[in-house]
């Protein structure tokens, strides 16, 4: 099943550079360019020397605008799990650096763009939600040197104490994600990403894990909701995918909020990105999984799929209300989802089992998350294909 | 591992027939529970209660650093409010709170999901007094 061209070299490009091959992880096809060399001195076990070259503008980089804070949201784990290996913060640099950095991704924290501290913006009467407490120019310079291959030594905003603290060394990966408010604000910014999520997520506040009683969670949502609504919702207009929550329509007057209804708006047209479906591309479909062949519990599952408009974009949208209880239902409902980018049948229930203990594992938020992770990684792959093959073909003409 | 074609349309006879192949990868998740084809893929959201405290002795007392900054910061942010709501100020201190909240739910997280956050640095310097292991 492996594939090997050989082409015959003739000089690095001054902007590669060579490193010892990383574990292959499942899921993910590394294109390892080995080199052999006739000429020049043997190695001391008398063997070749190979390596893996990655030229400068080998980095993709994603967009994900969420509230949730950095880097620790369920979405990002989801994420870095699709691509193999854990994500970590940088090992013996700052402790409460924001960062996560794994073999193939390195997830940056635009907070560390902050251009006012917690006291400044108490000074200037701004919340961190507003663009004035934030650094567009350093945000663009640092995404665009990582984008081209150079390392940058990025701000880091300390969120317990509230300080900017001294920059830590970031290298350019295969994967950047930039994660935060603001990634899709900036146009010059915008124009970096390769891809772009919007993961509305503002019902999913729990009141346990917040710390705080549910009135002060409503109270704090009702005040920053003025700047939400001017400075981040509208991000949703520029974002490739939006996953947005809504109550259910399952259950007649429900006010628990337990059940789900979440909705994958995808944009059409999108290079390298094409959208997920139900039977029929481009057709309007209502779908009830539950009968004769699949049994499901109270309140059951709805999909929906069709064609929409959002915010004058032409876009494909897929819902999903209700709750996963038991695993056929997910892989029946799995087996019949189209274009949904797995590497094998079953792969989207082995992502959602894996972490069944987090958040949203047995409703759509969960499914649409691990999907987005799928269509991300997919995308990855044909972004690197065609890179790849495009010296060869200037070689041709 | 077994590979299957990916036009394969699924019928409920043949997802008994999956299921051993997927239990064969390393489920990490505790809180699954098969009997039959009965599986827990419930939303756990209660991080309070259940396992994963703090191991160190340091990180118990940023949880807990935490705690009191987010009930001074809610109190302030209530009073700042009173009568005041839609000013910059009462914008500001809900702000915080929601600031401080999602360090400490982060953290929650990362003691539920993954390792004591101290854990890399302790393991180097094990004589300080923030990595004596926590008893509650």
């Amino acid at each position: 099943m492996a594939v090997s061209t050989v082409y015959t070299v003739q000089a690095l490009n001054s902007s590669c550079s060579i490193s010892t091959p990383t574990k292959t992880h499942l899921g993910i096809q590394q294109r390892q360019v080995l080199f052999y060399s006739n000429a020049g001195k043997k190695t001391n076990k008398g063997r070749v020397r190979g390596g893996e070259i990655r030229c400068a503008g080998d980095t993709i980089v994603i967009g994900l605008a969420a509230d949730s804070g950095c880097g620790k949201s369920t979405f990002m784990r989801r994420l870095t799990s699709v691509f193999g290996g854990a994500a970590e913060p940088p090992r013996g640099g700052n402790p409460d650096s924001n960062t996560l950095i794994s073999d193939t991704t390195t997830v940056i924290c635009l907070d560390d763009y902050h251009s006012l501290d917690r006291t400044g913006r108490k000074v200037e009467g701004v919340t961190a939600l507003d663009p004035r407490a934030n650094n567009f120019d350093l945000m663009y310079e640092q995404v665009k040197a990582l984008k081209d291959g150079i390392a940058v030594d990025k701000p880091i905003y300390n969120h317990v104490s509230g300080l900017l603290d001294p920059p830590e060394l970031i290298k350019p990966p295969k994967i950047l994600v930039i994660e935060g408010l603001h990634p899709m604000y900036d146009q010059r910014v915008r124009d970096l990403l390769d891809f772009s999520i919007y993961l509305d997520i503002s019902n999913d506040r729990d009141m346990a894990e917040r710390g705080h009683s549910l009135e002060s969670i409503k109270a704090s949502i009702e005040a920053r909701k003025p700047d939400f609504d001017a400075y981040i919702d509208p991000q949703k207009q520029y974002a490739d995918a939006v996953i947005e929550v809504l109550p259910t329509q399952l259950i007649p007057g429900d006010n628990e909020g337990k059940v789900l209804r979440v909705k994958l708006i995808m944009k059409e047209g999108v290079k390298y990105f094409s959208p997920v479906y139900l039977f029929d591309e481009g057709s309007s479909i209502s779908w009830i999984p539950c009968g004769r062949k699949l049994t499901c519990s109270y309140p059951g599952i709805k999909f929906a799929y069709g064609p929409d408009s959002y915010f004058g974009n032409e876009v494909s949208v897929l819902e999903m209300d209700g709750q996963f209880d038991r695993l056929d239902e997910l892989i029946y409902v799995e087996s019949h989802l189209s274009n949904i980018s797995t590497k094998f049948y079953g792969e989207i229930t082995q992502q959602m089992l894996k972490h069944a203990d987090f958040p949203g594992s047995n409703n759509g938020t969960g499914l649409f998350q691990t999907i987005a992770g799928l269509k991300i990684r997919d995308l990855f792959e044909q972004i690197t294909a065609s890179k790849a093959s495009a010296p060869l073909e200037a070689t041709k003409a | 591992m077994a590979t299957f074609s990916t036009s394969f349309l699924g019928s409920i006879t043949d997802v008994n027939h999956i299921r051993s192949p997927l239990l064969s990868h390393k489920l990490v998740a505790s809180s699954l529970c098969f009997s039959g084809q009965k599986l827990q893929l419930a939303a756990v959201s209660t991080v309070v209660e259940m396992g994963g405290g703090a191991k160190f002795k340091g990180t118990h007392m940023r949880e807990k650093k935490l705690t009191d900054m987010i009930e001074n910061k809610v109190t302030e942010a209530q009073e700042v409010c009173a009568g005041n709501e839609g000013s910059d100020e009462c914008k500001l201190a809900w702000d915080e709170v929601e600031e401080i909240s999602q360090v400490k739910a982060h953290l929650r997280a990362k003691l539920e999901h993954e390792e004591d956050p101290l854990e890399s640095f302790c393991s180097g310097n094990p004589e300080t007094g923030e990595c004596r292991i926590y008893d509650d």
